[in-house]
C-alpha cells in the first residue's frame, strides 16, 4: 500500500528536504504540496532498527504526521515539527511500542495498548504520560472501535476521559475542535458542543452539552461521520453524502459568497459589471444536513468510476490535490489517481492537507482491502473516496 | 539615513544575533525609501530585540512559526518568504479567534494574530510598495486592531499613522480628482418623508446643562430620560473640525470598519461585514438608492481605533456620576444614511448618546411595562423586543399599544441620556453620526 499527500508541508509532514531536516521548509512550492505525492519512509539513514517500509495508517495534525506500523513490532512514526524525542534518522516514538492504534491532535499524541490507553504532551519531555487508563477484557469486543473511541467513552483535550451512555452505541467518533459527532452501531447520527455554525445539524445555532440525535438523519442507515473545524459530514449505507455547518470557504461543497469573492478578485473583473453575483444565493450556514449531489460534476468514465477521490472547499494550502491552490465550493475528482492508474483506497485529513492510501489497479484483485473510513475532513475541506470502497465497513 | 557606525563592510553569513536591519537595508537597496526607515525606526533594531514571548497556550509549533518569520524579516532580502510565514501564522490564529465565542478566545490567540499582521505588513511594505499595496497595508494594520491584541507597544497604531501618511504623500503628488467630485457633490439628501411629529404630551423633558447635582437628583438616580442641550457644543466635532463626509475621508478613508448590512439585525438577511470608510461611503450613503441594502457603521469603538477622531469629542462630565473610570466607558460610533433602524430593545448599562450630524427619531418605553413590549425568548435575542415600533403588529402584539412611552427628534447638539434598561427604539431620519457613551 501506498500513501500520497498533499497540502500544507511547512514542518515537512508531507516530504522534507534532504538536506535542512531541522530548518523546515520555508518555499513556497514546498510549504504548499499541490500535486500528490508519494509519502517515502527514508529507510537509508534511519541509524536505529526500528524502521519500515510499509505504513498501514496515517493520522495527522497540523504541524506533524503520524504513521503507524501495525504489523510485528507495531509502533508510531514521527514526521514534521518535532516531539516525545522521537528518533531524528526515521521518526521512531520510543512510547508508542506494541501499541495498537494512535491519534494525534496538535498538542498531543493518543496511544492505544492492549491494556491501557495513554496521552502524551508531545512537548513534555518526561517519560511518562499525561494521563493513563487501564482496561480490562472489554478492549476484545470492541476491536473494531478507532480512537478517539476508547472502551469507556473518548479521550479529548478539554476534559481528557469522557464517558459516553452504553445507550449510544458508539461505533466511531470524529472530534472537531469544538464540536463532537458520534456514529452508533445503529447507524443513528448524535452532535454535542458548540453550535453557533450550524454544526450539529439540529437547525439552529446553539450550543448542546449533551449528545444530541440529528433527527434530519432519523432513519438514515449511516456509515460513516466526519467533523471539520465548524461542519460535519457523514455518508449513508445508500452512498448519500450529508453534509452541515459553516459554509465560508465552500466546505459544504454549497454556493459559498467567500469562494466565488477570491474567484472574482483573482479573475481581475473589477468592474462593477459583476452584478450576477448579487442574484446567486449562497449559503454561509447550513444548520440541518443538506443532501449533496456528487454526480453533476465528475466525468469519470464508467469503468474506473471506483476508488476517485473528490475534494472540495479550502484548497489555499494545495489541500485538495487538484494541483493548484484554488478553493473550490463544488466536488471535484481529483485527476491525478486516475492518470496514474492508481485506486484510491482510504483518505485521511490534517488540518490543512490530505494523506490517501492507494492500490496500483491490478492490486486490487490479488489484496482485498480493509477500508474503514471513506470519507474525512479537515478544518475547511472534506475528502470522500467514491463509495463503493465502504461496502467492506 | 547611514549612521556613523555603519562600516560598510559585506554582510557576513550572521548568526542571527547582531543582525541590524539598517545595515542589511543599506547593501542590498542603493536607496532606501523614506518608507521603510520609518517603519525600520518603529521596528526592534534587530532580531534579539524583537521579543515574541507567549503563554503555554500557543502551541510550540506556532512559536517556531514566529520565529521562522522573525528570521526572516532581518535576513531575507525579498519578501516572498516572510508573506508566507505570515500568512501562515494569520490563518491558523484566525481559526483560533473563530472558536467558542469571542469572549472565550484567549487573548494570547489574538497576539499571534497581530504578530502576523505585523509580519504581513512588513513583507507588503517591503519595496516601494503602490497605493494598491499600500491600502492593503492599512486594511491589514486594522484587522490587527480590530481583531488581534495590542503588542510591542502598540505598534500597529504606529504602522497605521505611518502608512497613512504615505499614501496622503503620494495622493498629493497625484492629485486627488476622484474625491474633489464627491466633495463638490451637496451632501443634502432629501429629508425623509416620515419625519414625527412630536407631540408636547410624550415629549422627552429638555433641560439646557443642567449642574451635576441636578442632573444626578432629578435624572439619574429616579431613572428618568431627559435631553441635554448645550453640553458638547465645544467639541471639536462641533467646532473647528465638524464633521463632515469630505472630513471623514481624509481622517479615516482607508480604515477597515465593520458595517451592518441589512434593515435591522433582528432580519435574516442581517449579515457583518468589514468595508473602508470610503467604500461605506460610497455604497451606503451616496449611492444607497442602488438597491444594496441599508448599510450602517454601528456600535462600533472607532475612536480606540481611529485616535484622532476621539480628539474630537469629548466625555461628557455627567459620566463621573457612575462608578466607572473613564478608561472603561465604552465609547461607540454610529454613522449611516437616513433609515438606519435599531430595533427596540434595552441595554444593561447608562447611555448618553450625543447626536453630532443629522437627526434621528427616538422612542422610549420604561422596564416597568416591558410586558407589553414582548422581548424575544431566545437566548441571543432576550434584551430586544419582537415589536416593529412604528409598524406594530396588533394581532401578534394586541398589548403593545397599552404601553405609554416617550418620544423626540433629537438633533446636533442634544444628548439624550437613556437610563439603564430602559427601552429604545432609534430610525435615522437623514445622514446621521451619534456617539454613545456607556457606564455604570
Amino acid at each position: 500500500m501506498l500513501w500520497f499527500g498533499f497540502g500544507f508541508n511547512g514542518f515537512g509532514q508531507i516530504y522534507a528536504r534532504e538536506e535542512t531536516v531541522t530548518e523546515g521548509t520555508t518555499d513556497a512550492h514546498e510549504v504548499k504540496v499541490s500535486c500528490p505525492t508519494l509519502v517515502k519512509k527514508n529507510v537509508n539513514k534511519c541509524t536505529c532498527k526500528h524502521n519500515s517500509t510499509e505504513l498501514q495508517q496515517i493520522q495527522a495534525s497540523w504541524s506533524r504526521r503520524i504513521s503507524l506500523q501495525l504489523k510485528d513490532d507495531s509502533c508510531v512514526f514521527l514526521d514534521g515539527f518535532s516531539g516525545l524525542g522521537a528518533k531524528k534518522c526515521c521518526g521512531f516514538v520510543e512510547q508508542s511500542h506494541r501499541c495498537i492504534d494512535a491519534f494525534n491532535t496538535e498538542s498531543h499524541l493518543i496511544l492505544a495498548f492492549r491494556d491501557r490507553t495513554e496521552v502524551w504532551d508531545f512537548e513534555k519531555s518526561e517519560n511518562s504520560p499525561v494521563w493513563a487508563a487501564i482496561q480490562g477484557h472489554i478492549w476484545k469486543h470492541l476491536a473494531s472501535t478507532k480512537l478517539p473511541l476508547v472502551p469507556e467513552g473518548y479521550i479529548s483535550l478539554k476534559h481528557l476521559l469522557s464517558s459516553l451512555i452504553p445507550h449510544l452505541q458508539a461505533k466511531s467518533l470524529a472530534l472537531g475542535p469544538e464540536h463532537v459527532i458520534l456514529l452508533s452501531a445503529t447507524g443513528a447520527v448524535y452532535t454535542w458542543g458548540q453550535g453557533s455554525h450550524g454544526q450539529l445539524g439540529h437547525g439552529i445555532l446553539t450550543s448542546e452539552e449533551e449528545p444530541r440525535a440529528v433527527e434530519a438523519l432519523w432513519g438514515v442507515p449511516v456509515k460513516a461521520v466526519a467533523a471539520g473545524g465548524w461542519h460535519s459530514c457523514c455518508v449513508s449505507a445508500t452512498a448519500d453524502l450529508y453534509v452541515w455547518g459553516w459554509n465560508e470557504a465552500g466546505q459544504l461543497g454549497l454556493p459559498s459568497r467567500g469562494v466565488k469573492k477570491i474567484q472574482q478578485q483573482s479573475s481581475q473583473d473589477k468592474d462593477e459589471s459583476t452584478q450576477t453575483e448579487d442574484k446567486e444565493v449562497f449559503i454561509s450556514i447550513q444548520a440541518f444536513p443538506a443532501l449533496l449531489d456528487l454526480n453533476p460534476q465528475c466525468e469519470i468514465k464508467a469503468v474506473s468510476s471506483e476508488g476517485s477521490l473528490y475534494t472540495w472547499g479550502w484548497g489555499e494550502y494545495g489541500q485538495l490535490g487538484h494541483q493548484n491552490l484554488i478553493s473550490l465550493d463544488e466536488p471535484q475528482c481529483v485527476e491525478y489517481f486516475q492518470k496514474h492508474q492508481l485506486h484510491v483506497t482510504d483518505v485521511v485529513c490534517g488540518a490543512w492537507n490530505t494523506f490517501t492510501a492507494v492500490l496500483k489497479k491490478e492490486e486490487i484483485q490479488k489484496s482485498p482491502y480493509d477500508n474503514k473510513r471513506g470519507l474525512c475532513t479537515a478544518y475547511k475541506e472534506v475528502s470522500l473516496c467514491t463509495l463503493e470502497c465502504l461496502e467492506g465497513v | 539615513m547611514c549612521h556613523a557606525h555603519c562600516s560598510g563592510s559585506r554582510r557576513p553569513h550572521l548568526p542571527s544575533a547582531g543582525a541590524s536591519l539598517e545595515i542589511r537595508l543599506i547593501e542590498t537597496f542603493l536607496s532606501m525609501t523614506v518608507l521603510w526607515s520609518k517603519l525600520a525606526a518603529v521596528l526592534p533594531p534587530n532580531e534579539d530585540e524583537f521579543l515574541l514571548q507567549f503563554s503555554d497556550k500557543v502551541d510550540s509549533s506556532v512559536v517556531e512559526m514566529l520565529t521562522r518569520s522573525r528570521q526572516q524579516l532581518y535576513n531575507d532580502t525579498t519578501s516572498d518568504r516572510l508573506l508566507l510565514t505570515a500568512q501562515i501564522i494569520l490563518d491558523f490564529s484566525w481559526e483560533k479567534l473563530n472558536t467558542g465565542t469571542w469572549r472565550d478566545v484567549d487573548k494570547e490567540w489574538r497576539r499571534v494574530y497581530s504578530y502576523g499582521c505585523l509580519f504581513k505588513v512588513a513583507a507588503i511594505c517591503w519595496k516601494d510598495p503602490t497605493e494598491d499595496k499600500l491600502q492593503q497595508a492599512i486594511k491589514t494594520c486594522d484587522m490587527g486592531l480590530l481583531m488581534g491584541a495590542a503588542i510591542m507597544n502598540d505598534i500597529i497604531q504606529s504602522i497605521v499613522k505611518i502608512l497613512q501618511s504615505e499614501v496622503k504623500r503620494l495622493n498629493t503628488e497625484e492629485g486627488q480628482d476622484e474625491h474633489v467630485k464627491t466633495k463638490r457633490l451637496k451632501i443634502e439628501l432629501p429629508q425623509c418623508p416620515r419625519i414625527p411629529v412630536i407631540k408636547d404630551d410624550l415629549a422627552i423633558p429638555r433641560v439646557k446643562c443642567p449642574s451635576l447635582e441636578s442632573f444626578n437628583s432629578d435624572y439619574l438616580l429616579p431613572l428618568k430620560p431627559v435631553i441635554l442641550e448645550g453640553t458638547i457644543d465645544h467639541w471639536p466635532a462641533l467646532n473647528d473640525h465638524p464633521w463632515s463626509i469630505e472630513y471623514l475621508r481624509s481622517v479615516a478613508g482607508f480604515r477597515t470598519v465593520p458595517v451592518e448590512v441589512g434593515s435591522r439585525y433582528t432580519d435574516e438577511e442581517w449579515s457583518q461585514t468589514l468595508t473602508t470608510v470610503n467604500d461605506f461611503i460610497d455604497k451606503f450613503i451616496l449611492s444607497k438608492d442602488q438597491g444594496k441594502g441599508v448599510g450602517y457603521l454601528a456600535q462600533h469603538q472607532l475612536f480606540d481605533q481611529i485616535p484622532e477622531l476621539k480628539d474630537d469629542i469629548r466625555i461628557p462630565d455627567y459620566c463621573c456620576l457612575g462608578d466607572t473610570e473613564e478608561e472603561h466607558i465604552t465609547v461607540n460610533a454610529w454613522f449611516g444614511p437616513g433609515g438606519t433602524v435599531s430595533p427596540l430593545h434595552q441595554d444593561p448599562q447608562q447611555n448618553l448618546l450625543a447626536q453630532v450630524v443629522g437627526s434621528k427619531y427616538i422612542r422610549l418605553y420604561s422596564p416597568e411595562h416591558t410586558d407589553k413590549l414582548y422581548p424575544h425568548q431566545s437566548s441571543l435575542l432576550y434584551n430586544t423586543s419582537q415589536v416593529d415600533v412604528e409598524n406594530p403588529d396588533m394581532e401578534r402584539f394586541p398589548d403593545f399599544t397599552q404601553a405609554p412611552y416617550l418620544e423626540c427628534v433629537l438633533r446636533p447638539g442634544d444628548v439624550l441620556f437613556i437610563p439603564v434598561q430602559h427601552w429604545h427604539y432609534v430610525r435615522s431620519l437623514q445622514l446621521s453620526f451619534s456617539v454613545s457613551f456607556w457606564w455604570t
